[in-house]
Formats: C-alpha cells, structure tokens, sequence
C-alpha cells in the first residue's frame, strides 16, 4: 500500500506491546491509589456531601 | 496581621447554572423533533418534502450536532458549574466571562442550525459546521477554560475531588480535538477545505469522532456521576481509589481507540490492530466506573421506588455500562464486519445517547431544579412517568436498530456458491427488508422526545412563580493558600516523572526495534530498574509527597492530564502524515478531479450524501463481489475532505464512475424510484434549476493546490473553457439519451463526478511523480 517506510508486521507485537502500556498505566495508577491514606481518601469522597444553603 | 483564618459567606453563582439548564432543556427538545423528522423520513421518504432544506442529508448533521453540542453541551456546562463552585467552595471567578460563555455557546448553536440547513457543511461528521463558527467554537471554550481554571485558582478547598479531575480532561482534549480535527483553508467566508486529505483525513476524523465521544459525552458526565449521585443517595462514592484508577485509566486508553471506526478498510491495518486491542481495554476501566457508580447506590437501592433521581441516574448509569459493553465488542473486527455502515452502529451511538447522557441530564435536572428554584418538584409522578416512557422509548429505538443492523449486515454480506455470488445483489432487498423496523424506529424515538416535554414541562411549573435563588456557604478563609504549590517545573522534573518516562521509552524501543536497537532498549530497562533502587536507597526518597501534591495542583495535573491523552494521538497520526504523500503510494492512486468534478463534488459534499452512502469498498468478499476490488488508500488521496462515510442506507459509490450511464444519475436524482423501486432517497428537483458555482472555482483549486493536489496551471478563461466544454459534453450526452438540460445546471455537475468516482491509474515506480489533473 504505502511504501515499505511503515512496517507492516507490527501485528506480532503489537498486542504484547499495547497490552504492556495498558498494564503499566493501570498498575501504576492502582498503585498509588491503593496508597492515598485513609483520612484523605475519607476527605475527598466527603467533598460532595456538604450541603449549601438550599439544600 | 494575622493569620487566623476569617469566617466569609459565599454566594455562588446559580443564575448561569439555570441559563445553561433551560438551554439544554430546550435545545433537547430541537434536537430530538429533529431526530424524530429524520427518523420518519426513512421510513417515509416523502417527507423529505422535496425542499433543500429539509433533506435528510442535511438534517442528521443538525440532529447530531444539536444532540451533541446544544443539548449535551448545555447540560455539561450546568452541571459543571454548579459542582465546581461547591466543590472548591467559591463563586465561578467572573460573571462576565460566565455570561460570554453562555451566550457565545447559545448563538454558536443558533449558527449552526441556521446554516447546517443552507447546506454549509465542512463534510465531515459531527464536525460539518463552517470554519468562522469552529473559530467560535474555540474561542468560546477557551472562555469555558479561563473561567474554569481561574475559579480553581481562587478555591478555599485544596484537594480536588475526582469529579472535577474529569473536567480537566474534558476542557483540554476537546480542545485538542476540536482545532486538530478543524484545520482548514477557508476558499470563502462559509467554505474551506480541511488541511487534511484521504486516509489522514479519515484518521484525525475519527481521532475527533471517538474521542468526541469519550471527551463530550462521556468524561464531563462521568465527573456529573461522581458529584451528583452521592448527593442524590446521600451517601459517599463506593470506592474514592477506584474512582482515581478509573480516571487514569480511561484518559489514557480513550484516546487510542479511534481507528475501530475504520476497520477492514483502506486504513494500515497495524493502525486498525491498535484500534481494536485498546477498545477491547476500555472494557476494564469502563465497567470499573460504571460498578463504581451502581455500588454508591448501596443501601440507598429501595429510594429508586419512589425517587424518579435516583432512577434515572441508575437507568443512566446502566446505559453507560451497556453501550461501554458493546462498544469495544462491535470494534472487534470480526464482528465490526458485519456491524459496520449498518444500523446496528446507530443503535448502539443511541444507547449511549439516550440512555447515558439523556438519563443523566433528566435525572441532574430534575435533582437541580428544586434547588435552583428553591421549590419542590411540580410532580415527581410526572417525572417517574418520563422516566418510563423514555425507557420504552430507548428500548423499542434500540432494540429495532439491533435487528435491523444485523438483518443489513447479514443480507448485503451473504452469498452463494461458495462465495462467488451473491444471495441479494439488489442493494435495495435490505432496505425494504427492515422498513417496518424504520417506524418502529421513529416510535421510540418519538416517545423519548414526549418524555423530555414533559420533563420541560415539570421544571417550567416548578419555577413558574419561585424566586430563582442563588446557594450560599459559609467557610474560613486561610489568609496563606492552603494548597502546596507545586508549579509546572517541579511537578514535572523530578524522579518519578523522569523515570517513568525512560522506562516508556526503553520499554517502546524494546518491543518496536530489533537487532541492536532492541537489545539496547531491554539493558535501558534494567539499567533504569537498577538506577531507580540505588536513588531510592541512598536518598532516602519518598515519592508519595509528589503525588499527593499533584492532587492539590491543578496546573501539572493538568499538564500530566495532557501528557496521557497526547501519546496516543502523536503515535497513529504523525506516522500517517508523514507518509501520506502521492509519491509514497504504491499500487493505484487517484487521477485528480477537473475543476467541474471538484464542483459536482462541492455540491455532494453540500447535500449531505456521505450520511447515507459509503466510499469505501471494504477488504470483504460481500463488498468486492458487490461494488468491485476493495479500496485502496491511493483511490483517495486527493479527497479533502475525504468521504468515506460510516453509514451505508444506499450503496457505496467509490466506483460509481461508469457503472451507469449519466442519463441513469440524471433521472435518478430527479425520483430515485423511477431506476429503483422501493427506494428511499430523496428527491432533488433544485439541481435541475440551480447553476453551478463557477465564480469560486479558480480560487477553490488554488486553495486544492496548496493542500498538495496536482491541479494544472491554469488562468481563470483557461479554467472556464474547461468546466464549459465538460459540461456541454455531458448534456450532450444527457440529450443523445432523451434528456434536454442547460449545460450549467448543477445536476452536470454532479454527475460529472459521479462519472469519476474510482478512477485511477496504476503506479509502477516506487518514486513516481504526482500526476497533473487532466484539464
């Protein structure tokens, strides 16, 4: 199709290779939520509740 | 001085929340009726009503954007509004810049619906309006975006909850979006020609297209579920952790997954292969959300008998689980072979729609009002009876789309013979096969446009004589920003950051080189690895302050935020624009147009026919037995914009050219069921009345020329000489064969390039020259 400037055999890695990059953002971000201490995990899901004046 | 923190009251500014509600309100109303019009038209073609301006192909781009940028839209910015105030616990930071916001945005919609029906389109999906309102479009967000970040700037409350991370995201990558996937040069004051063309064009199309998706219609309503259902059940998110790893997650893999819209196409099949695998991943963090959100609903499960709130926001949220369910399963490309240009896609885009983003405005709406109003809802029995008549709505909208989609994809994909003939080579079979599926169609749509009436109804009684009220709190304000300031330097340079950044980059180099290249990218790995405990050892660092800082800065968050929605976008688009150039194609590449078939081509661009008709042979036996050798990406390089569409309602028409004679097209868009019986397009009796724009045409080729086209040289006479002789040529023709036409109607000029579609000539040298388009 395009000339040979893509390479055209990704397919071999490609699904190792995008699975690794999915793998890597998902453990790193678990990592660091698993992390967040208790009081502040506690603060922020709070955020929401507090009530103005009409509610 | 001291430094006690002082005691202030805080009146937030709610008059722009309900500006934006009504808004949403009503424009939902227009976008749905426009919905249902279209709706009907295919299942009776005659209300089209012969006019211009009310054609299917020029409606659905109204609906669509209607749907997504008015109705949407609006209820993004109300709902964003009002929780950002209360989750910083300040008043939106200028009443100015929140007014310009609201009115811009309203008279962008009202340019769009003006001129979307004229027939000034860009052609591109949810992406058709003319570049002096994308500019608006722009400007207008980035008033959004000053507004939104200078109220965060001015917070009492450090952290920033997980809601207002997802309106980060939403503010950059549409930004990012919208301007990359709008770039054009203009030829007039309401046309222009996007920069890019063929297989870059579908690929930054649909870059935009799905992220669009994800970006406006997903993450701002995802952030709308974390701050309004725990207010609406009274209870705290299931899991605050799963929320932050559902935000990373989903930014980051979001962004990859456009290319599944073109799949078993002309597209580098690595890129579709990417496309498909991070779909298939966007299961994970997807159904993380959507579980994170029923759970909040713990214990509060009984409310839903009696809470019409909490029952649509549960309907809601189940939606986004359904449609994240089966999304990535019609981007498997197995299953997108026979899903694809067939109802199935619109079933599932409604599913997502309805469902999902209507749900959760009805069910924020209705939760707002009392509170905007300072009065109880007129009637919560009105509103639990929209909730049920919008469900049965969705359900008969959906359920029809899904029969009639794989009823489509089975008929035009099946053959006989061991796959040498096909079982229904009428294209028309499929359409009068699932007609009765059209009204059902139009039923359900029209039962969940009754519902959002009523909606607007419950909420104009229950403001009709309350006093709009604005909310007030009271907080201490610290004389010294509470907030650790981290600033862009220190949030990006400093280990952490630089370590994983090599580690992606050795990890990329690893798996994408050989030889070498990959050997030394696999020592960097473990070097890093090694680096990496030695510094942690001897520094004794944590890294935990680092990150808990980020939580309290919004500036690298959002930089970081950016970063994550970046990669994705730089690793499919830069190496496709990069190659996609006349003299990189090999096999066949496209004869270029003469300056009348660009014209015929500006007039089908104007009338919308990509909504309906394909130009894309897909690498499918259905496909090649029926409209011929599958499309290759040189057949369309010179396309800007490109049209391969997403939705075949008639056949595809990439080698249309030659198939019938020009009388056939000539009185086949005059009444398409005179040459097709039981056909639903359209007719267009003003082509045979309006004259061809010429005036415009040397400008418009200078303008094709700079895009990279090979027009010849020619002066303004040279180039009038040419579109006259074509086209007495083609009413020639048209009169040999009993038709009589003046040669400058726009129906020569349309079946001009008609007559061209897929013609193209072969390319033997590696390096072969651009061809110049024949005069």
């Amino acid at each position: 199709m395009f000339h040979r400037i893509l390479v055209e055999d990704w397919q071999r890695a490609l699904t190792i290779l995008s699975f690794g990059i999915f793998a890597a953002v998902f453990l790193l971000t678990l990592a660091r939520a698993l992390r967040l201490g208790r009081d502040r995990v506690r603060h922020l899901e709070a955020l929401p509740l507090e009530k103005d004046s009409h509610e | 001085m001291t430094n006690n923190p002082t005691k202030t009251v805080i009146e937030f500014d709610d008059r722009t929340v309900r500006h934006f509600m009504v808004a949403s309100i009503f424009w939902a109303i227009v976008a749905m009726l426009v919905g249902v019009v279209i709706a009907t038209q295919l299942a009776f073609w005659q209300v089209n009503l012969n006019s211009p301006y009310l054609t299917f192909g020029r409606l659905r781009p109204l609906h669509t954007n209607a749907a997504i940028f008015a109705f949407v839209g609006n209820m993004m910015f109300a709902g964003i509004y009002y929780s950002l105030q209360r989750l910083v616990k300040a008043r939106l930071a200028s009443d100015f810049l929140s007014k310009l916001h609201f009115w811009g945005w309203q008279a962008i919609i009202v340019a769009a619906a003006i001129t979307l029906p004229l027939g000034l389109t860009r052609g591109k999906e949810y992406a058709e309006l003319i570049w002096p309102i994308n500019i608006a479009v722009a400007l207008i967000w980035v008033v959004f975006a000053i507004n939104f970040f200078w109220t965060i700037a001015r917070r009492n409350e450090p952290s920033l909850y997980v809601a207002i991370w997802f309106y980060i995201a939403t503010i950059i990558t549409v930004a990012m979006l919208y301007i990359v996937n709008h770039l054009s040069l203009p030829t007039s004051f309401t046309h222009s020609y996007p920069v890019f063309g063929g297989v870059q064009d579908a690929l930054v199309e649909w870059w935009y297209g799905h992220n669009a998706v994800a970006f406006f219609l997903t993450t701002p309503i995802l952030g709308i579920m974390y701050y309004y259902l725990p207010k609406a059940a009274g209870r705290p998110v299931y899991s605050y952790r799963l929320s932050i790893v559902h935000f990373w997650s989903l930014v980051f893999v979001y962004i990859w997954a456009g290319p599944h819209h073109l799949l078993n196409t002309a597209l580098p099949s690595w890129l579709q292969s990417l496309g498909m695998i991070f779909s298939l991943m966007l299961w994970a963090p997807s159904w993380g959300g959507m579980l994170n959100g029923l759970l909040t609903l713990r214990g509060a499960w009984h409310q839903l008998r009696t809470d019409p709130v909490l029952k649509f926001f549960a309907a809601g949220v189940t939606f986004y689980g359904m449609a994240t369910f089966e999304g990535p399963l019609l981007a498997i490309k197995s299953v997108n072979a026979l899903s694809h240009y067939s109802d199935w896609t619109i079933g599932h885009v409604h599913s997502g729609t309805l469902g999902w983003n209507g749900f959760m405005a009805a069910g924020m709406f209705y939760w707002l009002a009392p509170r905007l109003w300072n009065r109880k809802l007129y009637s919560p029995s009105l509103a639990n009876m929209h909730f049920w008549l919008g469900l049965v709505g969705i359900l008969l909208y959906v359920a029809a789309m899904w029969v009639s989609g794989i009823t489509q994809g089975l008929m035009l994909s099946a053959t006989r013979e061991s796959g040498t003939v096909l079982a229904y080579p009428n294209f028309l079979d499929a359409v009068t096969s699932t007609k009765s599926l059209m009204h059902i169609r139009a039923l359900g749509g029209a039962m969940y446009l009754s519902g959002f009436i009523m909606l607007a109804w419950n909420i104009f009684k229950t403001a009709h004589g309350a006093e709009p009220v604005n909310g007030t709190i009271e907080v201490f304000v610290e004389p010294a920003h509470p907030a650790r300031p981290m600033g862009l330097k220190r949030g990006f340079i400093n280990a952490p950051v630089v370590y994983s950044m090599l580690y992606v980059l050795f990890a990329v180099g690893w798996a994408a080189t050989s030889g070498i290249y990959s050997a030394f990218s696999f020592v960097g790995i473990f070097s890093i690895s090694l680096a990496l405990l030695i510094h942690k050892d001897v520094s004794k660092a944590t890294w935990n302050q680092w990150y808990e800082q980020l939580l309290e800065n919004s500036l690298p968050f959002t930089a970081l935020t950016t970063l994550a929605v970046v990669i994705g976008g730089i690793v499919q688009i830069v190496p496709t624009i990069i190659v996609n150039k006349a003299e990189c194609i090999e096999g066949v590449r496209q004869i270029p147009y003469t300056p009348l078939e660009l014209a015929g081509r500006d007039i089908y661009v104007r009338e919308g026919c990509y909504n309906c008709h394909s130009q894309m042979i897909r690498t499918l036996v259905g496909d090649v037995l029926r409209y011929g050798a599958y499309s290759k990406l040189g057949e369309s390089i010179y396309d800007y914009p490109f049209q391969w569409g997403s939705k075949r309602t008639g056949p595809d028409l990439a080698r249309e050219g030659g198939k019938y004679p020009s009388i056939w097209h000539f009185h086949h868009m005059r009444d398409p069921r005179q040459i097709s019986p039981g056909s639903i397009m359209p007719n267009y009796p003003w082509l045979y009345t309006q004259k061809t724009e010429v005036d415009l045409l040397p400008h418009k080729i200078e303008v094709q020329r700079r895009l990279g086209v090979p027009f010849a040289e020619q002066t303004p006479e040279e180039l009038t000489q040419c579109v006259t002789i074509q086209e007495q040529t083609i009413a020639a023709d048209l009169k040999a064969a009993g038709a009589e036409i003046p040669p400058d109607r726009e129906i020569v000029a349309l079946i001009s390039y008609l007559q061209k579609l897929g013609k193209s000539e072969k390319v033997n040298s590696t390096s072969a020259q651009a061809p110049t388009a024949s005069k």
